[in-house]
């Protein structure tokens, strides 16, 4: 790629940029001024009440084992929230032990001597803390907040799993899309911050330096460490001021917005056929409603979209009728695809007030697949032919398929295999490693262009064990109530993608690094929808 | 003036005694030295003085007043205390270090400024050289003459000293011997100074207590002590150590 191409890929994505920079910055700045309003606090305490030490570090220690993703999944579901509450949350808990333990270190730590002083020429209790203690604290505890800070701009990316924003999107979306010129975007801006954070704080900690009594009062240097003071938060201000007014450059919708207020907010999964399905509905709807579509995309798994959707967080996503099925409603698998999908709008108009529409037409079910070479050389046609020689195989499985019912433990009971070895893959991973022969058999979706691509062989399911997996867009009724156009339009997609079409799609995507929006228009005009 | 009464002071519930059954009183515009060498309960006497430590039993005065009957901030406030590590604020300015305490009284600032500057004047550095600076850019001895200024900032009556000069080199040591000396003579304060030199103490007090293993050996002035010792203990203290200049 030439520089100048390099440099239009960024320039085009600038807007963007600049407001993902922005959400970062406030995800960091506010949850770390919240983790010291807290953690400074705490503190204190702890140096004063011995007796509470073991317990409270405890506490806070074990907060900071808990694993990242983890702790955002399990504030979603505490607070019924997607975005930025759980992920500010999540973030100030992590930075509360640096803050707190260096506050607890950094008093301890003030010689014995210079406090016996401070005791005997008459100072109060508090006097000592204020006037001596905490002043020659104070570089410890500030070390504290910049080592929170920094790592919050690293633990902030994952922000974007529940929809937080920040520039953790890029990196999400270019996983999804096994695309390295979007995950770079997001990363490399990261890294730059996490120098302008540390930067920010060292000048923070310059201006407050105790040498700042003796600048003379109006001259250079003492208008730098005032200014040096500020900067942190002169840089969280910015921050909340672009999360909360987006400047007009930046949205193209915000003078619509003034017009109307109908909005739809709609999301997808974290994985490409999600982004174009979403892509999909999004033009559709802006093209024959005047509803203004508030994209969420990329949010971590189904369980996180189902909960936004049942929380009103979100109006409407594309939901695969056995994903519904078992890993929602808990139902064992139903053959039968009408079947299948006549329980689950049931099911769901009943429990979650929430409406199936037309599927797509495609089924995206699991497909256990190899190398087509593999499958040559030994006669594999048919999952059953797997048989004994399944132990000899290594097996690479998304988290998901290794847990879920109808994925691992289900096959081992049906078809009887026992695979060597299990490794966990992310989904855009997963066909790379079993094209080079990292792995021998990979649960592969059934829509994948890679599979085409890379010389692969889905496996027949002969003992039908896979249920079917037919997209369809799931939305909210209430807005389904008040609008009932939407579900005319949205019909329009009913049966209009095959799994080959399908494929195709995700390939354009996956395998040519083409705009997901690009392809999703250009088809969209193809079948004169638009 | 500073009256001890049968003062005892145990840390181990009374298995040892810091200081044992010690009576002693400090007469006004008098330098009392505690002499003694390190554990003889000298600096444990003069922390009690200011309430630093609370003694076991025994009843302390400071102008006539039992130590436990006053609020010991207010206490502290008015007893100028010069500690063994000279005890500065590393974060505050000379100038902060010495206003601390009329800082602390509700001075109102120029008044403040006012006695800083008469202070760092009268312990020989001049305010407008050194007010500004940090204490870590002072010299020991300098570092210390700034916390005898600190001491005295808010006029007190009495000032207690904690082996100040103990840290010093020799030279210095003199220099700041002669200069308290002058102020001594200058201010007239009730002084308590502890010290393990006998040159010190002989060069400094007007009369000298002299401790062991928490005990109160004898007190005196220079010639009772030299002329009379009280005890075995006294007497060895100057046949072995007593210097040549002194006789």
């Amino acid at each position: 790629m030439s520089i100048d191409a390099l440099v239009a890929y960024v320039v085009e994505r600038l807007p963007e940029l600049w407001l993902r920079t922005g959400e970062h910055l406030m995800l960091t700045g506010c949850s770390t001024l919240a983790a010291m309003f807290i953690g400074i606090p705490v503190g204190i305490l702890l140096f004063r009440a011995t007796y509470l030490r073991g317990l409270l570090m405890g506490v806070i220690g074990i907060l900071q084992t808990i694993p990242s993703l983890a702790m955002l999944v399990f504030l979603l579901a505490l607070l019924k929230k997607i975005g930025a509450l759980p992920a500010l949350i999540a973030l100030t808990l992590y930075a509360l032990l640096p803050i707190a333990r260096n506050t607890l270190t950094g008093l301890e730590e003030v010689s014995a001597e210079v406090m016996e002083a401070a005791k005997g020429i008459g100072m109060q209790e508090y006097q000592q803390l204020m006037m001596v203690r905490i002043p020659l604290a104070a570089p410890v505890i500030v070390a504290g907040i910049r080592t929170a800070a920094v790592v919050g701009v690293g633990i902030a990316t994952l922000s974007a799993f529940i929809g937080a924003g920040g520039l953790g999107q890029f990196i999400n979306r270019g996983l999804a899309l096994a695309n390295i010129k979007l995950i770079l975007l997001g990363a490399i801006p990261a890294a730059l911050l996490a120098l302008v954070v540390d930067f920010s704080i060292g000048a923070f900690e310059w201006g407050l330096r105790p040498e700042r009594k003796r600048d003379k009062k109006g001259s250079v240097q003492s208008l730098m460490r005032r200014l040096a003071f500020m900067l942190p938060v002169a840089l969280v201000l910015i921050s909340i001021i672009t999360y909360f007014t987006k400047p007009g450059w930046i949205s193209k919708s915000a003078t619509q917005l003034k017009t109307s207020h109908r909005i739809i907010r709609i999301a997808t999964k974290n994985f490409t056929e999600q982004l174009i399905l979403g892509e999909m509905m999004a033009q559709l709807i802006e093209a024959k409603t005047d509803f203004i579509v508030e994209r969420k995309f990329n949010l971590g798994g189904t369980m996180i979209c189902h909960g936004a959707l049942v929380n009103g967080e979100i109006d409407l996503y594309a939901e695969y009728t056995g994903t519904g099925l078992t890993a929602i409603l808990k139902h064992p698998v139903i053959s039968d695809p009408e079947e299948a999908l006549n329980h689950v709008t049931k099911a769901y108009h009943e429990r979650f007030d929430a409406q199936w529409l037309k599927p797509f037409g495609f089924n995206n079910t699991y497909a256990i697949t190899v190398r087509e070479a593999d499958a040559k050389k030994n006669e594999w046609n048919r999952i059953s032919d797997l048989g004994n020689t399944a132990i000899e195989l290594r097996a690479g499985f998304t988290a998901e398929f290794a847990e879920r019912p109808d994925g691992y433990p289900g096959l081992r009971q049906i078809y009887g295999l026992r695979f060597g070895e299990v490794r966990d893959f992310d989904a855009a991973l997963m066909y790379e490693a079993v094209a080079k022969g990292q792995v021998d058999v990979i649960c592969a979706f059934a829509t994948d262009g890679r599979i085409a691509a890379y010389n692969l062989k889905p496996l027949k399911d002969d003992r039908n064990f896979f249920p079917p997996y037919h997209a369809a867009p799931v939305i909210r009724e209430e807005i389904m109530k008040t609008h009932p156009k939407l579900g005319d339009v949205l019909s329009l997609f009913g049966g209009l993608i095959d799994n080959a079409t399908m494929q195709r799609l995700n390939f354009e995507v996956d395998g040519k690094k083409r705009r997901t929006s690009k392809v999703v228009e250009e088809f969209l005009k193809a079948k004169e929808i638009l | 003036m500073i009256k001890l009464t049968r003062v005892s002071k145990t840390f181990d519930g009374g298995r040892s005694y810091a200081v044992k059954d010690l009576s002693l009183s400090v007469d006004r515009g008098e330098t009392l030295v505690l002499l003694g060498s390190s554990g003889c309960g000298k600096t444990t006497t003069l922390k009690m003085i200011n309430r630093l430590i609370e003694p076991t039993k025994g009843i302390i005065e400071v102008g006539g007043k039992d130590v436990m009957d006053h609020n010991p901030v207010d206490l502290r406030r008015q007893i100028g205390y010069v500690f063994q590590g000279i005890g500065l604020f590393p974060h505050m300015t000379i100038e902060q270090n010495v206003e601390i305490v009329p800082r602390l009284l509700g001075w109102p600032i120029h008044s403040r400024r006012e006695r800083m500057q008469e202070l760092l004047n009268l312990v020989g550095l001049p305010a407008e050289s050194f007010a500004e600076r940090f204490p870590d850019e002072l010299s020991g001895g300098q570092q210390q003459r700034v916390g005898v200024a600190r001491a005295l900032a808010a006029n007190p009556t009495y000032l207690l000293m904690d082996e100040p000069f103990g840290a010093l080199d020799a030279l210095t040591r003199e220099a700041l011997q002669q200069q308290l000396l002058t102020l001594k003579n200058q201010l007239k304060k009730t002084i308590v100074f502890v010290t393990h030199d006998l040159h010190e103490a002989l060069l400094i007090g007007d009369r000298i207590a002299i401790l062991h293993e928490g005990n109160l050996e004898q007190i005196g002035t220079k010639k009772d002590i030299l002329d009379t010792p009280a005890t075995k203990f006294v007497q060895d203290l100057f046949t072995i150590k007593r210097p040549d200049t002194l006789t």
